[in-house]
């Protein structure tokens, strides 16, 4: 009985200073992908602004037309749907589209994007969701998604164009760079805050 | 009703546009007008009629007709909480007719086009788009259409995402307290989030800003709170009445509005603080008081205290009072310190000669000379004196002499290279002067008789024998500068040397030299009796046998009887003297019996100094001499007394009087006190 008693505490411990953990953990990732969605907002906002009246009308018809290239990955798009998700589920997703971008930020052709930075900035992101999924995976819960490497999302790329493209391609990686980045924070922090003792995530 | 002209609706629009202030013509009107004119030759006139009262027509259609709705426009969209959001138009003219709107939107992705599921909830022309219509991070192509009985109108279309058109309602349950912080009052204020917004979940960020006024200003104070939902503020006018507001932002949106104001009023609490002041100002005042009277009770010991008086000089035995009294001569008496000059504790033996210096002078002025070197110091006494005393003419080099100077123009002496110091001889009655007697002067003293002149004068004291007949002048003319200032043994090396001959010449000139006065001790003679160190006044006597013998001056025949010489000073601390004769030289094997006065016997009751003549043989003291050349004497000249004793010689005691007389002021004569312990 005692052992039992002692095997319990210790484990208790172990959680809680486990969760302890994550919690740093996370509030650390969530912190980092609210810096880097402001960093984009931030190219983007400059991109447009350097852009010609004529342009930019072009751009916004366009834009109807094109897919992001991170479509294909299928993340909730709503509150229902992301409070349904487990933790696990979220941070899957996050990772997936932190690696997408971590690939295609390089193509921006863009001058002023800094691509050598956002591109470390997401590895440093995508490791630490990593550590995450690692300490909350059971062991049950298996993601096929994560298994298959899908080279298709990132296929139109290929398909691009010379020069009339770049300003046309700028413009949807930008714009759906900032999209998946405040993807990325809203998972990160509905996940943190579910995971929060309380469950109160006023902080 | 949709109106889709040629396929695409947007060039109706433009047509309105061209039309300006003419009504909306569709194109198919005109087209069939054209239609209905161009059939036959007949028509053209018809055409021409037509095309003419087209314009007029128009006119016409417009005062009485209805055209289609005006262009709306999206003016904005909202969501409060990023689940829902609203979408609000601005309607073009109606056309006179009722008009109808409608919103279109489409997704991204997707060619599907929705209409808007609730025109009534947000209002007039809006669109409520709920939870189940609303993706987030979805693109909306939004459009509204105006549609009366004569046509459509379609707004501009509008691309939006949910995400980026947040503005959250304002904070609510806004509480405004006021709080104590040690009697310091401050307000604290709280709220809560606006309650669609779901915080809890972390589905919504927001962060919060408050503002507070004073009432009745116009600036605000604005306080970004962060997430939090409690602020303090602090620093607040006693009394005043203040005005607190708040709103909130999610982290990537628009700032709400701003909450309704809560008023709050601030206590008096200056009171406390006035009275704080009041007792702080009595209680200062009251120190302040008492520092002044503190200051002023002890200002003198203070002013003292912060600005010391400047120390005098310090110098041992200097008054203050004998300079005032002008009487210069009494205060270098003065400053003759029985410890000064330190003499060893060798006896009499070891005694060289010493100088009795006899002051004639009435009147001197000291000058007393700083040098550094205490050798050169020698201070002469300008004499001004009186006439029957000859003064020595005390000059050296390193004096400062004004009187000394007029009085003794022509008779120099001493002044050589280094000390003056001649040391004249004697003892004149007269010549005992008090007052003169200031320094103790040790000195200079058997010269050095290796090649038979003199050339140096050692520091120690030998004996002064001499027999000899040297004059007085002759003493006189080594010169004694007058030494007043206590100086070390100083024996210039070389300096006899240069004085002999000036000597021998002032022996010539003056009959009256200045005397200077000089006090010479002798360490060894000193050191048996300490008050009588520095107060001997010695006379070289060497001196005068040396500047005799090598000057081969014969003394002349100046015979003054009178003077004494001092031998030396033996043992017993007894002054042998022996009366100066011309031409009488012991040393020179002289077979003459040399008479002198060798020492004192003692001191009468009329403070006459009472002398034992020795008379000694010329050989003994030849002897005696040779014994004494180590101690550094002059054999030649050295006549040590014997002692027989001789009679008394009452001349001397005028110079005893003298010397009591210096004794008393301050100033012993190395004669009297000599003569004390051998009574």
């Amino acid at each position: 009985m005692d052992r039992v008693v002692v095997l319990l505490s210790v484990l208790s411990v172990a959680a809680s200073s486990q969760s302890i953990l994550d919690q740093r953990r996370f509030s650390i990732a969530v912190s980092r992908v609210q810096h880097i969605h402001l960093l984009a907002q931030k190219y983007f906002s400059d991109f447009e602004s350097s852009l010609q009246t004529e342009d930019q009308r072009q751009l916004n018809k366009i834009f109807l037309r094109d897919f992001c290239n991170s479509d294909d990955i299928i993340s909730p798009i709503d509150k229902h749907e992301t409070q349904r998700s487990s933790v696990l589920k979220l941070l899957s997703i996050s990772s997936r589209l932190i690696e997408c971008w971590e690939f295609s930020s390089r193509f921006v052709t863009w001058s002023t994007f800094p691509r050598n930075q956002i591109s470390h900035k997401l590895s440093e992101l995508k490791t630490g969701i990593r550590m995450l999924i690692e300490a909350n995976q059971d062991g049950a819960e298996v993601f096929s998604d994560s298994s298959t490497f899908q080279l298709a999302p990132y296929g139109n790329f290929y398909q691009s164009l010379g020069g009339d493209e770049s300003l046309k391609r700028n413009y949807e990686l930008l714009a759906c760079f900032k999209k998946d980045m405040h993807k990325v924070e809203t998972y990160l922090t509905v996940a943190k805050c579910r995971l929060s003792p309380e469950a109160n995530c006023t902080l | 009703m949709q109106f889709y002209c040629c396929g695409r609706p947007s060039q109706t629009s433009y047509l309105s546009r061209a039309s300006g202030h003419f009504s909306f013509v569709p194109l198919w009107v005109l087209s069939n007008s054209q239609r209905f004119v161009g059939g036959a030759m007949m028509t053209n006139v018809w055409e021409a009629v037509v095309l003419l009262l087209l314009p007029f027509l128009a006119p016409n259609a417009e005062g009485t007709q209805y055209s289609p709705p005006g262009k709306p426009a999206l003016t904005r969209c909202r969501s409060p909480e990023k689940e829902t959001f609203t979408c609000w138009w601005e309607p073009g003219s109606d056309g006179g007719l009722s008009t109808t709107y409608a919103l279109y939107y489409r997704k991204e992705n997707s060619e599907t086009v929705y209409e808007c599921p609730d025109y009534h909830t947000a209002g007039e022309n809006s669109c409520f788009f709920n939870k189940n219509d609303t993706s987030i991070w979805v693109n909306y192509n939004i459009t509204v259409v105006a549609t009366n009985a004569l046509g459509s109108s379609f707004s501009d279309p509008v691309d939006i995402d949910v995400v980026y058109i947040v503005k959250p309602n304002p904070p609510e349950e806004l509480n405004v307290t006021i709080m104590e912080d040690k009697g310091w009052p401050y307000l604290r204020v709280s709220w809560k989030p606006p309650q669609k917004a779901d915080t809890r979940s972390g589905w919504i960020t927001l962060i919060y800003e408050l503002r507070v006024k004073l009432e009745g200003e116009d600036d605000w104070e604005m306080h970004l709170a962060g997430q939090q939902k409690m602020f303090n503020i602090f620093s607040l006018r006693s009394g005043g009445s203040y005005h607190v507001q708040v709103r909130c932002k999610p982290d990537h949106g628009f700032w709400s509005e701003w909450s309704s104001a809560d008023y709050i009023k601030v206590p008096d609490y200056f009171h406390r603080e006035k009275s704080m002041w009041i007792l702080i100002t009595v209680f200062s005042t009251f120190i302040f008081l008492i520092f002044m009277c503190f200051l002023h009770m002890n200002s003198n010991s203070l002013k003292y205290y912060i600005l010391p008086p400047i120390p005098g000089p310090k110098i041992k035995g200097f008054d203050k009072q004998l300079l005032k009294n002008g009487k210069s001569d009494e205060i270098f008496c003065a400053l003759v310190v029985p410890d000064f000059p330190p003499t060893t504790s060798s006896k009499c033996e070891n005694l060289m000669v010493e100088y009795l210096e006899v002051y004639v002078s009435e009147e001197q002025e000291l000058i007393l000379e700083e040098s550094k070197e205490l050798h050169n110091s020698l201070k002469c006494e300008g004499s001004t004196s009186d006439n029957d005393s000859g003064r020595g003419s005390c000059d050296s080099h390193t004096l400062l002499m004004d009187k000394c100077g007029e009085a003794k123009g022509d008779e120099r002496q001493t002044d050589g290279e280094g000390h003056p110091m001649e040391m004249e001889a004697q003892m004149h009655q007269r010549d005992w002067k008090e007052g003169t007697l200031s320094s103790a002067y040790q000195d200079i003293v058997s010269p050095d008789m290796s090649s038979g002149r003199v050339k140096t004068w050692p520091s120690v004291f030998s004996p002064l024998h001499q027999c000899g007949s040297t004059s007085l002048n002759q003493m006189n003319s080594l010169a004694m500068a007058k030494q007043h200032c206590l100086s070390d043994n100083l024996s210039p090396p070389g300096s006899a040397s240069s004085f002999l001959p000036q000597s021998g010449r002032s022996t010539t000139e003056t009959h009256r030299p200045n005397y200077c006065e000089f006090y010479s001790s002798d360490k060894q003679l000193s050191s048996p009796k300490p008050q009588a160190q520095t107060h001997r006044k010695l006379q070289a006597h060497s001196d005068i046998n040396i500047s005799h013998k090598q000057a081969g001056l014969q003394s002349p025949a100046l015979r003054p009887t009178e003077y004494v010489e001092v031998q030396r000073v033996n043992k017993e601390d007894m002054v042998l003297l022996q009366p100066v004769e011309s031409g009488c030289v012991c040393g020179d094997g002289c077979p003459q019996v040399c008479q002198d006065y060798s020492k004192v016997k003692g001191l009468n009751s009329d403070n006459m100094l009472l002398l034992h003549r020795d008379v000694m043989e010329g050989e003994e003291v030849r002897s005696h001499c040779e014994k004494q050349e180590t101690n550094g004497c002059i054999t030649s000249h050295i006549t040590p007394a014997t002692q027989k004793p001789t009679d008394c010689i009452p001349t001397v005691t005028p110079i005893v009087q003298k010397e009591m007389g210096l004794a008393v002021s301050g100033y012993v004569d190395t004669a009297a006190m000599l003569t004390l312990p051998t009574h």
